[in-house]
């Protein structure tokens, strides 16, 4: 399996089959398999807290879901994380594309991408970050199990160097 | 007509619904109205609480009931047209309309100067709307809503009143009395 299947797979394994996601070029390996794949219903948003509420109303029916967004998205989601999933302790898996690493070409996305997990480490919000596919199937069913053990959010960072997305 | 008795309104033909009530007073007095395990109750994450209750609509096949604002939804416009793309059968979304941000300091919101949130709806492909003005149309309103297939859109205008007490619940405990709820 490569990166991608490893973590629809990790998905599955964890029987999480609704995913709120803001389109992504790099991210898309992923979420182009998750559209074809009855398992999943894939909601496509207009901004990443929308896609955080999406998630949150579907585990509140029982139904665990998970976010796919970019670092720069992820600013757009942080007031969801903070006033709804962190003081209701709901469980949402986060994959984030992290911009701002070597190869980056765009000076807009520096700035996000290197604070994104700063300000996850404020929020007290659990991060692991994917460079390469070493360990890489049990680093995300890890996070999972983490992630609903500890009923809070949990970040995956996928990188460039991962995912090779969106290099000049 | 007042908020809190159109939300008496709502519970009184909810039955079992689950319903998802925008923060301030509309969660107040959704407690007040009748606190229930079927009630999701928010306190922050402005704008989202038709974006919870869409998720929850995908996820279910029991109707969810929406109780959002103008000043909350205007933050979050692009969820109508999510809603519109989706196109939930059993969601029934009501915007409490009362042209400001209440508890602000009363400032003319965006439907005072002449956005019209049923208009908005429409033009993101949900066809089943209404904008009421008093308890009997609401009320009709509503009741078309639980019988026929939606998504539907409700603009309920709606005059400010004096704030009930701050409802005593928790978030955690609301997310584990909900949740619970769905299990068999």
């Amino acid at each position: 399996m490569n990166w991608a299947e490893t973590i629809v797979q990790a998905l599955k394994d964890w029987d999480t089959s609704l995913i709120a996601y803001v389109p992504d070029i790099s991210i898309h390996q992923v979420t182009g398999l998750i559209d074809v794949d009855p398992f999943f219903h894939l909601v496509s948003c207009t901004r990443e807290e929308e896609a955080i509420g999406v998630a949150v109303g579907a585990y509140a029916t029982g139904r665990n879901s998970a976010v796919f967004m970019q670092s720069s998205g992820f600013g757009n989601s942080i007031n969801a994380l903070a006033s709804l999933c962190i003081p209701a302790r709901i469980p949402i898996p986060m994959f984030i594309n992290l911009r701002g690493g070597p190869g980056e070409f765009n000076i807009a996305q520096v700035a996000m991408g290197r604070s994104t997990r700063p300000i996850l480490d404020q929020l007290g919000l659990v991060h692991f970050t994917l460079d390469d596919e070493y360990k890489m199937d049990k680093i995300v069913g890890g996070a999972l199990k983490l992630c609903h053990a500890n009923r809070q959010p949990v970040a995956v960072c996928l990188t460039q160097l991962l995912h090779g997305g969106k290099l000049a | 007509m007042l908020r809190f008795e159109a939300t008496q309104l709502v519970l009184r033909h909810a039955g079992n619904r689950p319903i998802v009530s925008n923060l301030g007073p509309t969660t107040d007095e959704l407690w007040h109205a009748g606190h229930r395990d079927r009630n999701f109750y928010t306190y922050g994450n402005m704008g989202l609480c038709s974006s919870i209750a869409l998720g929850m609509a995908i996820s279910t096949d029991q109707q969810v009931i929406s109780l959002d604002g103008d000043g909350s939804l205007l933050m979050n416009l692009g969820t109508i047209a999510t809603i519109g793309r989706e196109q939930p059968r059993n969601l029934i979304v009501i915007v409490w309309d009362n042209e400001q941000w209440g508890q602000t300091g009363h400032q003319p919101s965006h439907t005072a100067m002449g956005t019209d949130l049923e208009q908005v709806a429409r033009s993101c492909g949900i066809t089943n709307t209404e904008t009421v003005r008093d308890l009997e149309a609401l009320e009709s309103a509503l009741l078309t809503a639980l019988e026929k297939p939606g998504p539907w859109f409700i603009v309920a205008k709606i005059e400010e009143a004096e704030y009930l007490p701050v409802a005593p619940i928790e978030p955690e405990m609301t997310l584990y009395r909900f949740r619970n709820s769905f299990k068999d």
